[in-house]
């Protein structure tokens, strides 16, 4: 039978061509230059396209992503065979498979958001229908509808690598290519639709005069609890799921939700944890704000609104996908050498370090080479474009590329293969319930709590000290 | 078990149990009502800046331009927002490479040697070498203030962009007179931005020597220009921050990035007796919300009370719309304000809103071809006081 690409992240050896910490150092530059590169081609607003303006830009590099955790991640490179994988060029695969990442997205996004959804269902998804109502110029029509249509895209990004990740897939992994792909792409397409009409629905609503209110809820229900009408206190514990699922999967490899063998027991335990992960981060990401800038006051606009930081606390979660997705796709996930919660203890800790510092250099910097504005809560200062745009440009160049030219994929064969899930299992089976592990995690916990409470009390003099706004 | 096995079982344990309590100290406490322990109150300076009698405010011009749909087209068909103002090729920096290749250098040469005084020969090369000059406006307001003596103030808060529009509006409502005959003891640029500051040379024009006082964040194009339009009085720069300019009356400087690359934006507040807090804006770009609380920390008025507010108030200026627009609709009402004067950049719509609202707001005449009544138009006049 015929072999598609499934299995080929899991079965391919990337062998560095050279040691150390030379072929990371070069993928770095490789990747940083395309991501410039193309940046000033599609994105910068001094540059050729354009397209952050912000929201235009926004909206196809959210669904670029959605495209290639499609393509790889559910639909397993399907229609592509493993032969062609395993022998073509990283150069001539990572094109073709690009190109087909795009040509996809545009259709989606013309042919299915704007052209059927826009045309025949809401009308906020087109901006020709936008452009109707008395007084919307064509600007911000066009911002609207990609504002709804990323803001779907914020929620499937979530979801679609949540069902393979949390869900294993279940209950399709049994099934062949292309089944199992429309299975999960339809599921989790249908989940999104869901959670979009009771998140985002209503924010849309509430973008017209008078309210919608009999077509969307109005007020939201939100608006008590989240001190805002907006959408952005949606947009925040959404994107921070986004993050958390790729935490777990490459970073944490899927720890501590591996250690429970009930089969459906594990997945939700890993679905409901990645949301209950996130919600954590969600709540704790605003406090910090509060305690570096001060409270929240409804009604005012940027740093002090609550909606802004709302979404600010998703602009913060993305900080962490940039570390944890290079430690995970050029460092082999470093270190592996403990057992797997110290391993993953320290990856995180090295996640967290290189998130902070990644905040810091972007909002020093990025204005002078983004073309993005100074400060942090201008509406046109929209950190998560740049890094989601550099994630892809990563994705590209590990899944479709094998982190060419650093490394060279070779196909393991079936004995390393073999070895691979022994030592994964021998590293799951290594973790154990004795009463010094129940000792450590009580002490574990407690330290938790106390390094929560330092970094409460720490967080508003290190901010002080910190002048991260040039000029500020 | 060996003491190694022993150990490691310890630091494993301990490693998940660090996550464990982390994520769930973050969980459970970071949003629940005990963290605002952890808030410290806010300290009010109560800085005095005195009193005053009353203020007038007369609209010189509320319509920085004419057409929304051109406006953005215009930014957008540029690059956007972050475009660098000077590069639009809008009047009077008008090259004649067409949108978005505008720069200052090439288009101040064009009629450098014409400013301030020969404006109608100046407007002139402007037209044939900038887009859209029909649809530049501008912003500007007069600004009198009475001191408890009774001895009267006139101040400009900005100056508008289209040469023509600006002197016409300034003629309809004596600014140039009063310029000329000195009455006017300075200009107050609110900030950098194209319909507030590049009609400079129609003032200049009848005063070249006033002085004039400019937010922290000028680029060296702004600088330049005000070098360049002839002005040959003061050149105040005001830091962030409050800064008392007479009694009753004092600037503020907030220090915020703007669109089109300007940074900084000076806004007045005014502590008129008997009846509390007046601000006054050109756009407001850092929020009435932030004015007023930044107003309560700050400085000390009358009977603890934000009474007036006038000026662009900065919601939605090209009509558009937001949620978190509704959020400043909604809480504004908790202020307090008693006489509430908007237009320019507060846009239509909200204005309506703050009326449906059963807000204060003081309603204009919708003359001069000022769009609605729901705003203080062009030639209209509000007083607190």
């Amino acid at each position: 039978m015929e072999r598609f690409g499934e299995g080929y992240l899991e079965e391919r050896k990337l062998v560095k061509r050279w040691s150390g910490p030379i072929p990371a150092l070069v993928s770095l530059v490789f990747t940083l230059a395309i991501f410039y590169l193309t940046w000033w081609i599609f994105q910068d607003p001094r540059g050729l396209m354009r397209m952050y303006t912000p929201y235009v830009g926004y909206m196809y590099c959210r669904w670029w992503l959605i495209m290639m955790i499609w393509m790889v991640y559910i639909f397993n490179y399907w229609p592509f065979k493993r032969k062609w994988l395993e022998t073509t060029h990283p150069l001539v695969k990572g094109s073709i498979l690009t190109l087909i990442s795009v040509v996809i997205l545009v259709a989606l996004i013309k042919g299915f958001f704007e052209g059927l959804l826009g045309n025949y269902g809401l009308a906020y998804f087109n901006p020709e229908q936008l452009e109707k109502l008395p007084g919307v110029t064509s600007f911000f029509a066009i911002e609207y509808a990609s504002l709804a249509i990323l803001m779907f895209a914020a929620i499937a990004s979530w979801l679609s690598p949540a069902w393979v990740v949390a869900f294993e897939e279940a209950p399709w992994q049994k099934l062949t290519q292309p089944a199992k792909g429309f299975s999960i792409l339809i599921m989790t397409f249908f989940l999104s639709t869901v959670v979009y009409f009771v998140t985002m629905h209503p924010h849309m609503g509430i973008l017209y005069h008078p309210w919608q209110y009999f077509t969307s809820i109005a007020p939201p229900y939100w608006e008590q609890f989240a001190d805002t009408v907006s959408g952005n206190f949606h947009i925040s514990w959404i994107m921070c799921c986004t993050v958390v699922v790729w935490l777990v999967e490459t970073i944490w490899e899927r720890y501590p939700f591996n250690l429970i063998k009930n089969d459906w027991g594990r997945r939700f335990a890993c679905f409901f944890g990645i949301i209950a992960i996130a919600v954590a981060m969600h709540f704790f990401l605003y406090f910090a704000q509060e305690l570096t800038w001060g409270e929240a006051i409804r009604g005012t606009r940027r740093a002090f609104a609550p909606d802004w930081r709302w979404l600010h606390v998703g602009e913060m979660a993305i900080f962490f996908l940039v570390p944890a997705l290079f430690i995970a796709f050029y460092c082999n996930n470093w270190p592996r050498k403990f057992s797997m919660p110290v391993n993953v203890m320290i990856r995180t800790i090295l996640t967290i370090v290189g998130a902070i510092a990644l905040y810091i250099l972007y909002y020093k910097t990025s204005h002078n080479f983004l073309g993005t504005q100074k400060g942090f809560s201008h509406p046109q200062q929209f950190p998560m474009i740049p890094m989601i745009w550099l994630v892809n440009i990563w994705l590209v160049h590990h899944w479709f590329m094998d982190n060419w030219p650093g490394w060279k994929m070779v196909p393991k064969t079936a004995e390393e293969i073999e070895a691979d899930h022994t030592a994964h299992q021998a590293q799951i089976d290594d973790i154990r319930w004795t009463p010094r592990f129940g000792a450590g995690l009580g002490a574990g916990v407690a330290m938790g709590v106390m390094f929560y409470f330092i970094t409460l009390w720490a967080l508003p003099y290190v901010y002080a000290s910190v002048n991260i706004i040039p000029g500020k | 078990m060996s003491d190694n096995m022993k150990r490691r079982d310890f630091l494993k344990g301990a490693a998940t149990g660090v996550g464990v309590g982390l994520l769930g100290a973050m969980g459970l406490y970071s949003y629940s009502p005990l963290r605002k322990q952890h808030f410290t109150q806010v300290e009010r300076k109560g800085a005095d800046i005195g009193m005053c009698k009353s203020v007038k405010v007369t609209n010189i011009s509320e319509t920085s331009w004419f057409d929304n749909g051109n406006l953005m087209g215009d930014i957008k068909g540029a690059g956007g927002l972050l475009v660098n103002q000077y590069d639009y090729n809008w009047p009077p920096f008008g090259n004649g490479k067409g949108l978005g290749k505008g720069s200052y250098e090439e288009g101040i040469a064009q009629i450098k040697h014409l400013l301030p005084g020969r404006l109608d020969e100046a407007w002139e090369i402007i037209k044939a070498n900038s887009v859209h000059p029909e649809n530049a406006g501008g912003y500007a307001a007069l600004v009198e203030v009475e001191e408890m003596s009774g001895q009267k103030h006139k101040f400009l808060l900005d100056v508008g962009w289209s040469y023509k529009w600006c002197e016409e509006c300034f003629k309809r409502e004596g600014i140039d007179k009063m310029l000329e005959n000195k009455e006017i003891e300075a200009l107050f640029f609110s900030h950098e931005h194209f319909d507030h500051f590049w009609g400079l040379p129609v003032a200049l024009k009848y005063d070249p020597e006033i002085t004039i006082y400019i937010p922290e964040g000028f680029y060296p194009e702004g600088l330049q220009y005000i070098k360049d339009c002839g002005h040959k009085g003061k050149l105040i720069t005001i830091q962030p921050g409050l800064n008392k300019v007479m009694p009753g009356m004092a600037s503020y400087v907030f220090a915020i990035p703007i669109i089109c690359r300007v940074y900084g934006e000076q806004s007045l507040y005014f502590n008129v007796a008997d009846k509390g807090l007046v601000s006054v804006t050109g756009c407001c770009h850092q929020g009435i919300i932030r004015f007023a609380e930044t107003a309560y920390t700050e400085i000390k008025y009358e009977n603890d009370k934000c009474y007036g507010i006038y000026g662009g108030l900065h919601i939605s200026p090209f009509e558009d719309w937001d949620p978190k627009y509704d959020d400043l609709v909604i809480t504004l009402g908790d202020y307090g304000f008693e006489r509430i004067g908007c237009n320019h950049c507060t846009g239509v719509l909200c204005a309506k809103k703050f009326i449906a609202a059963g807000y204060p707001v003081v309603e204009g005449t919708a003359r001069f071809r000022s769009k609605d009544k729901a705003y203080l138009g062009n030639g209209d006049v509000i007083t607190f006081g």
